[in-house]
This record gives C-alpha cells, sequence and structure tokens, in this order.
C-alpha cells in the first residue's frame, strides 16, 4: 500500500500535447478515478503511472519514491486491461501465477497466492481452463485476480468494465468496490462512464483535452462543477445550460427572468450560463412560477423526464414518476436560487460563490 | 432449385474438378509404377512390384531420400528462423519501416531462374562478386558446385534466399495480430523481452508457426526448379533428392515405370510425414 504523487506529469507525442500537466496526491488506500471522453488524456495519464507511457516532463512517486524512469516491472503497480489482456494459451491458474513466477517466488507462496485470490473471486472452478472458456465476465474477474496476487503498492485499471454488458457491468462494479473494502489498496480507475466514477470513487479526476478540469469527491463536482464542462459531464440526465445575461441580480434569457443566487460578482450586462439540474427544478405553483410546455415525455421508471420549453427556452425537468402529464401539457415551474451553478460564458468557469449549498437536500 | 440440389450440384462440381486435376493425374502416375516402359508411346508391360524393388534396392534411391531430408531440414529451419527474425525486426516501428517492409519481399517475386543464375554469377570462379569479396578478405576460393558439401550449401542458400520472404511476411501478418495489451501485461508481470519472446509471441504464433512448417516441408521436399537449375542433382548425386531422381529415371534413363515408382515412395512418404505431424501438432490448440 503506498500514496502516489503525479508532479506536473506532461505528456506530448512530438508537437501534439495529450497531457498538459497533471499534479494530483493520491492517498494511501485512496481510490481514484480517472473520468472524461475519449481522448481526453485519462488513459495517457494511467499508463504514466504505470510506465507503460514515457512521461515527457514531470515526476512520479509511488509511496514515496521517484518511479519516473523505472520500468513498469519495477514500480510495484499491477493493471488491469480493458481487454482483460489474459494470456490465452495458459491456464487461468497460469495467468494467476504468471506474475509471480517472474519475480521468482517461491512455488508454495505463489499457490497460497493464487488460491487465495480465486477463492476471494470466485474462479476455483476455472483455475484450470484456458481464458477462451470463460465468459467475459469470469475472464475480467481473472483479470482482477492476476493483479490482485501481486499485492501490489497500487492498483491500476484502464476502463475494466467497458467491454460487459450492462447487468455484468453493475455486479463487476459493486465487486469492485467490494475488493477494495477488503484489500485497502490504493486504486487508480480510468472510466468515460460517470456512473462508475460516481459510485466506486473517493475521488474523481474530471479531464478533457489534456487538462484537468476539476478534482474533488463524487457529491462535490456534482454539487459544485467547477466549470461548464464539468456540469454537461456529470450528472444524468444533462444539466440544462441557459445562456443570458446579468440583470438586476437576474439571469435574462429570452422572454424568461431566473433570480439568481447572492454572490454573483460581475457587471451588469455580463454575458452568463446558468447551469440547472433537471431533477432541481421545482415543479407546482408558486409566487413567480413560470411555465413549462411539455413537448416529450420520457418514463425512466421511477421517475418522468419532461422535455419542453420555457419562454422559448428549452428545458429538461426531472420529477417522480407521473402519468398525469401528457405532451402539450402545461406545468407550473420554479428554479430555486440555492440550486442554480452561474457560469462565465466568456471563460466557462463557475462563478457563484463556492459555498452555495447547491444540491443537498435539507434535513428532514 | 431446391437448397439440396444447389448443395448437390456444387459438390459434384468441385469433386469432378478435384477427379480430372488431382485424382486423376496421381492414379495414372501410380499405375505407371506398375508397369515397364520406356516411353509413353510403346506399349507398357505388367510389371508388378519390380519398380519397386528394383529402386529401393539401389544406393542411388536412399542417397535421395537422405537428400531429400537435410534439403528439406535445412532449408526449413533457416527459413523459419530468419523469417521470425526479420518479421520480430519489420514489426517494429523505424523510418522508413514501409519501404523495408516493400523490399523485403522482392526475392520471392523473382522468378527461380533469375535467382539461380544471379547466384551463379556471384559465385563464379573469376568475375563473381562473392568470390571477388572472399578472396578479398583472405579466405580461399570455394568451388560452389563442385565439392558435394558446397552444393548442397549452395541450393540450400538459395533456397533460404528465395523463400524466406514468404516466412517473414506470413509471420509480420501474425505478429500484427498479436493484441499489444499482453505485451504491456507481461512488462507489467515482470518480464524481460527474451521473456516476451518464448512466453507471448512464440505461443501465439504457434498456429501458423505449425501450418508454415508442414506447408514449406511439403513444398521444399518435391523442390525441382532451383536444383535442378543449380546443380542438376550433382555434383555425383550429392544434391539428388527423390524429385530429381525421378525426373531423371523417367526421361533420362528411359525407365518411366522406375520413375512413377519412386515418385510413389515420395508421394508415400510425405502424405506419412504429414499425418505424423498433424499427429504431433494439431492445428486446433483447444
Amino acid at each position: 500500500m503506498a500514496e502516489v504523487r503525479l508532479n506536473t506529469v506532461r505528456k506530448a507525442y512530438g508537437g501534439q500535447v495529450a497531457v498538459h500537466g497533471v499534479d494530483l496526491h493520491i492517498r494511501d488506500g485512496e481510490f481514484v478515478v480517472f473520468l472524461g471522453p475519449s481522448g481526453c488524456g485519462k488513459s495517457t495519464t494511467l499508463r504514466m503511472i504505470a510506465g507503460l507511457e514515457e512521461i515527457t516532463t514531470g515526476t512520479i512517486e509511488i509511496g514515496g519514491r521517484d518511479v519516473t524512469r523505472l520500468e513498469p516491472k519495477d514500480r510495484n503497480i499491477a493493471m488491469v486491461f480493458q481487454n482483460y489482456a489474459l494470456y490465452p494459451h495458459k491456464t487461468i491458474y497460469e495467468n494467476l501465477a504468471f506474475g509471480l513466477r517472474m519475480r521468482k517466488m517461491d512455488k508454495a507462496e505463489i499457490d497460497r497466492r493464487v488460491k487465495s485470490a480465486s477463492a476471494m473471486l470466485g474462479l476455483d472452478p476455472y483455475l484450470e481452463r484456458k481464458p477462451k472458456q470463460l465468459s467475459g465476465g469470469q475472464m475480467q474477474r481473472v483479470a482482477l485476480g492476476r493483479a490482485l496476487v501481486r499485492d501490489p503498492d497500487v492498483f491500476l485499471l484502464d476502463e475494466p468494465l467497458s467491454n460487459l454488458d450492462a447487468k455484468l457491468r453493475v455486479r463487476m462494479r459493486e465487486e469492485i468496490a467490494r475488493l477494495h473494502q477488503e484489500v485497502g489498496t490504493s486504486m487508480v480507475y480510468v472510466t468515460h462512464d460517470q456512473v462508475e466514477a460516481m459510485t466506486l470513487a473517493n475521488r474523481i479526476l474530471i479531464m478533457r483535452d489534456g487538462h484537468v478540469q476539476q478534482v474533488g469527491a463524487p457529491l462535490e463536482v456534482y454539487d459544485r462543477p467547477a466549470n461548464l464542462f464539468v456540469a454537461g459531464f456529470i450528472g444524468s440526465p444533462e444539466m440544462n445550460l441557459i445562456e443570458g445575461h446579468l440583470e438586476r441580480g437576474a439571469l435574462k434569457a429570452g422572454g424568461l427572468s431566473i433570480e439568481l443566487p447572492p454572490g454573483i460578482a460581475v457587471a451588469e450586462g455580463t454575458p452568463l450560463v446558468l447551469g440547472v439540474r433537471p431533477e432541481h427544478i421545482g415543479v407546482g405553483e408558486a409566487p413567480g412560477a413560470h411555465t413549462f410546455h411539455v413537448a416529450v415525455i420520457e418514463q425512466l421508471g421511477a421517475q418522468t423526464l419532461c422535455i419542453g420549453e420555457v419562454a422559448g427556452v428549452r428545458l429538461r425537468v426531472l420529477m417522480d414518476r407521473t402519468d398525469a402529464v401528457r405532451n402539450g401539457t402545461t406545468l407550473p415551474i420554479q428554479f430555486r436560487p440555492g440550486r442554480l451553478h452561474v457560469f462565465s460564458k466568456e471563460t466557462g468557469a463557475r462563478i457563484n460563490r463556492a459555498d452555495a449549498d447547491v444540491g443537498r437536500r435539507p434535513a428532514a | 432449385m431446391s437448397s439440396k440440389a444447389t448443395i448437390y450440384s456444387f459438390l459434384i462440381l468441385g469433386l469432378a474438378v478435384t477427379a480430372l486435376l488431382i485424382v486423376a493425374p496421381v492414379v495414372y502416375a501410380v499405375s505407371l509404377s506398375f508397369y515397364q516402359m520406356d516411353s509413353f508411346v510403346g506399349a507398357p508391360k505388367w510389371a508388378g512390384l519390380d519398380n519397386y524393388t528394383r529402386m529401393l534396392s539401389q544406393w542411388v534411391f536412399w542417397r535421395a531420400l537422405i537428400n531429400g531430408f537435410i534439403y528439406s531440414f535445412g532449408t526449413i529451419i533457416f527459413q523459419v528462423v530468419l523469417g521470425i527474425g526479420f518479421a520480430l525486426v519489420l514489426n517494429q516501428v523505424f523510418p522508413g519501416r514501409n519501404i523495408v517492409r516493400g523490399l523485403s519481399i522482392l526475392p520471392y517475386l523473382l522468378p527461380t531462374v533469375v535467382v539461380v543464375l544471379t547466384f551463379k554469377w556471384m559465385v563464379d570462379g573469376s568475375i563473381g562478386v562473392l568470390t571477388t569479396m572472399m578472396s578479398a578478405v583472405g579466405l580461399p576460393q570455394v568451388q560452389w558446385f563442385e565439392s558435394p558439401g558446397a552444393a548442397m550449401a549452395s541450393v540450400i542458400l538459395v533456397s533460404v534466399w528465395m523463400w524466406t520472404p514468404f516466412v517473414t511476411t506470413t509471420f509480420l501478418a501474425a505478429l500484427q495480430t498479436v493484441p499489444s495489451s499482453l505485451y504491456e501485461a507481461a512488462k507489467v508481470d515482470g518480464t524481460n523481452a527474451v521473456q516476451r519472446f518464448f512466453h507471448i509471441t512464440l505461443p501465439m504464433l504457434k498456429p501458423i508457426l505449425t501450418v508454415i512448417v508442414l506447408l514449406r516441408a511439403v513444398w521444399m521436399f518435391n523442390k525441382f526448379d532451383v536444383i535442378w537449375l543449380l546443380t542438376q542433382g550433382g555434383p555425383v548425386g550429392a544434391t539428388e533428392h527423390l524429385a530429381i531422381l525421378s525426373y531423371r529415371q523417367a526421361f533420362g534413363q528411359f525407365d518411366i515405370g522406375g520413375g512413377a515408382a519412386v515418385a510413389t515412395i515420395s508421394f508415400a512418404i510425405l502424405s506419412l510425414v504429414v499425418f505424423i505431424y498433424f499427429r504431433l501438432f494439431p492445428l486446433d490448440t483447444e
């Protein structure tokens, strides 16, 4: 077990910069998820920690040791690959034992570790099989087991669940969470799936175009997205983003005027983008309510998503499941200032006070 | 037409072509081996197994058989080892890689007669570039086609030079199907480059290797043109293998039955080798 430090780690391929300088301190035993769309540099950053990509500038420390120029085998890391990367010609037992054999570990100790990992992951019946004879979920468990037997300082997982179907993905997600609790080793996990990030991480690092956008606990990035990109990327259904300008403490957008939270320290007339999550729009009569014209209904089961417009502005509203709303229905809605996110249109940066109580439900 | 009729019509067509082009000549050749004939126009005389006993009792037959094995093993080992080596090099990233890959296939594209003539000129006793180079560094002149060992070495050398590109290209294609993540996983698992070759590359190439060795073995065992053009089986039979012997017997000695008997024995040996090979290295590795 160890902590991991990335000190302004940068990666360039010729003139093309893939990662612009990541600074991150992963605490001992922490589960950090790198999240972002394809090509954002999250996998490259992970591979730099693994030693599979050379670092252009910056340094990486694992357990207080500078590993920047070390080979992957000398970093005491274990990695789980997206396509499992199991050795097809070796049995599951041999796959699990291979890394230990290469390190000239005592045979009895190898056997003990393999048996213990296979028991932990329910692989006992498959030890003599070849990877081809296993299902996707079983193969992924072998890949996890191969990392587990090594007892590394840090686990690196590169989109480990993206080759699995939706149902299996949820099961394996739970298994990874359980594994982390049991072994307590630091884990770095790369994904483009925000649900995986939100459910697994102690902290999420969100990247875009090689730049770190925000680092924070899952609810922190949900509650206080640092910029427009994070606001749009985190949360499903996606946050409503309404463009307008500041006018006497409110956002003016077409025919719509929305009262903003206090502490917006920008000049009158400044172009702004207002963010409001579909689940944070209040539905019901109240003073100052706006009229929302429903155009499309999406039944999600426990909730109902209404897509429509208010005073010419397109909006998504998520409410508790209802059968009463139809296409063409009008609903009274309100925007609660405490649940609004205000961003500069020019820079995309968040401009409401960091301590706004967005997203927190009042205690019952 | 019903689907069954379609299937049968394709099947019958395929069988007919096979029978016409493969089965009939084989049966005809085998049947020739039971007759005594000195030409294809004269009347054949039934000879039973005489041709076989006659050929098998001759030292030239056994020499040709041993030569065939030496030539096949020699060429296959060098072609496979060099082929894998070149494929590994060509699989690396370096400037101009595509041009080098293209050039590396060239020897395979040249007609055998061109390759053989080029080699003959290279080792020519007075003007050959190889001869000149060897004498420049003080090496003794080699009589390439006059001493038995050197003659065998030269037919192997030319064959290896000509057909290694085929092996290289096949292995290169196979190498590109090995997922890079396997190598990365092995790096994380603590392997060095040599261990990665033996634990990843070689096992991943095994199915292709199995087929290549078999194909090359069959082709080399039957290879006629290179040896005929270079040495005609000489000197004094040092490079004569069964294919050359069969030809010389049938068209040089006008003993068509004897030539056919040699060809039939060669066919039987090869079939046996292929059978044993598949038992030892089944293609389906699961």
